[in-house]
């Protein structure tokens, strides 16, 4: 079999598995509009007597968090952490340890088959609000903009799922990984830019956000589309995010080879 | 059981929960840390907020933190006293495990409810207790023993709501056998009671101020120690508090009548 048949037949299968949970995919997706609707008050509120924060109107600061809203649902790693923990704990990774597959492309595929499903349904509620805050939005319409934010995309999307695939391998040094999972979910949160734009920082530390992985995770591709960076600045975050993919790739590999030297493959 | 009884019974549980804390150390480092990082993001997004704009709402800065501080203090109770018992109640009437609880000599609700105490969330508890300290400090305000009370009073009707919300939801795996997202649901609605009252308008604050009691929870206790005792917030506050743990109390007793254990 060739290797693309291979993987075909296993996005096939990720692709059937996850439209099992479709309607828990649309309902989280109906909550993140209460969500929105929280952003949309605060910073509303916050622009009250003001037409500018950091050089951006409300509408532009609006459209980058609905932006980063349906992005996160085509790009962000969810559970892919939690599983890959638990086909460890449970001695599943076993079987991918005698068949000729790779256990990172194997997951690779799987996360896409999903993320494919869950962006797609998340549109349908985002969709169907769509007029309450059509009004409130303004997307720039540069060409560049999506030629830079497709691959910016593209690189966020592998990054958000080396990072999720680093923490799962935890599982082979510890017994319990959802602590170390939510502890970095909080740091991606907040540097990855979900909480505020992270352009309202201090320069300095804005700057220094540049140079991290988590600022590549989301809000590097949402602000390249939504205008709040410039040409020069995509170009030198692309690099910048490729060499973090590299490292983040590295340190995953490095941990497969060192983890299964532990590994003592209990069940199976 | 007489009450003392019950105090006894829950004493025995912090006990236990103090021994495993102290089995499962790393874990309850790593916990707590979560809990800490988790309150230094919003803290985090407060002062970025502030660094660009003075009010939010007509609260300035430190208004803010004590409302954040407040909303932290109510969610780290409901966390340690509450978050894994009701969790682990919806697992429990999946699984038929909760037969465990209806066969002990206890009110089924309140044995159900105190288990275990989380102490990660309680260590917390001081880091938001820190908070208002703060905030108060930075206001120049002077709170008297009498407005302690109140402000105590305030954050424990705030509980009471949290607490009949997650029982509410937790109750509803009585009916439904996967509830699981409704969870997030409950983080979700408890975003809101960082904001300032005065921020909602038209549907929002029909739905997040009258409906749902998700701004009462933090802007009463807060307005307490700003403003002093006001006889038409608290009798707001108190009155959603009853009504809540009634609703609360009801589903779950309607539920506890539906409940047909589970085969194994």
């Amino acid at each position: 079999m060739s290797v693309l048949a291979k993987y075909r037949y296993v996005f096939l299968t990720g692709l059937q598995s996850s439209l099992v949970y479709r309607w828990n995919f649309a309902a989280r997706s109906a909550f993140s509009l209460v969500h929105l609707s929280f952003v949309f008050i605060l910073w509303g509120a916050a622009y009250r007597g003001q037409t500018d924060i950091g050089g951006f109107n409300l509408a532009q600061t609006l459209t980058y968090f609905l932006a980063m809203l349906v992005i996160q649902f085509f790009i962000s790693a969810q559970n892919e952490d939690y599983q890959i923990g638990e086909d460890i704990r449970n001695g599943m990774i076993n079987q991918f340890l005698l068949k000729p597959i790779d256990y990172y492309a194997y997951r690779l595929t799987l996360f896409f088959s999903a993320r494919l499903v869950t962006g797609c349904l998340a549109l349908l509620p985002i969709a169907l609000a769509y007029p309450l805050f059509a009004d409130t939005l303004s997307l720039p319409s540069d060409p560049w903009r999506l030629l830079y934010g497709a691959p910016a995309l593209l690189l966020s999307a592998l990054i958000q799922f080396s990072i999720a695939y680093i923490f799962g391998l935890l599982a082979f040094w510890f017994l319990e990984i959802q602590s170390f999972i939510i502890l970095s979910l909080a740091l991606e949160t907040v540097l990855g830019g979900q909480m505020f734009p992270l352009d309202l920082l201090p320069g300095w530390t804005f700057r220094l956000s540049q140079f991290l992985p988590y600022y590549y995770q989301m809000y590097f591709p949402t602000a390249i589309l939504t205008g709040r960076l410039d040409q020069a600045q995509a170009a030198e975050g692309l690099i910048v995010q490729l060499v973090w993919l590299g490292i983040l790739y590295g340190v995953g590999r490095l941990l497969w080879t060192r983890g299964l030297r532990r590994h003592t493959a209990v069940g199976g | 059981m007489p009450l003392i009884g019950y105090l006894r019974l829950w004493l025995a549980c912090l006990r236990y929960s103090a021994v495993r804390a102290m089995m499962f150390r790393l874990d309850f480092i790593m916990w707590a840390l979560v809990e800490l990082f988790w309150m230094g993001v919003n803290l985090l997004m407060v002062s970025v907020i502030y660094s660009h704009t003075s009010e939010i709402g007509g609260w300035n800065r430190p208004q803010m933190l004590l409302l954040l501080g407040t909303s932290m203090l109510t969610q780290r109770l409901l966390m340690g006293f509450f978050w894994s018992n009701l969790f682990e109640m919806g697992r429990n009437i999946r699984s038929g495990t909760f037969d465990f609880f209806l066969a002990q000599p206890g009110n089924p609700l309140f044995m159900v409810s105190t288990r275990k105490v989380d102490l990660d969330s309680m260590a917390n508890v001081t880091v938001a207790l820190s908070l208002i300290i703060y905030a108060v400090r930075e206001l120049g305000l002077h709170p008297g023993l009498g407005d302690l009370a109140l402000y105590g009073l305030a954050v424990f009707c705030g509980l009471a709501i949290h607490y009949s919300v997650l029982l509410l939801t937790a109750s509803l795996t009585f009916w439904t056998i996967g509830s699981q997202g409704l969870e997030g649901g409950y983080f979700t609605l408890t975003e809101f009671s960082r904001l300032p009252r005065e921020v909602f308008k038209g549907a929002a604050n029909v739905v997040f101020v009258w409906i749902l009691p998700a701004v009462v929870v933090s802007n009463v206790p807060a307005r307490a120690l700003l403003d002093g005792f006001n006889p038409t917030l608290f009798a707001w506050l108190v009155g959603s508090a009853a009504l809540w743990v009634f609703i609360a109390t009801s589903v779950f007793k309607n539920g506890l009548k539906r409940y047909s254990s589970a085969s194994s």
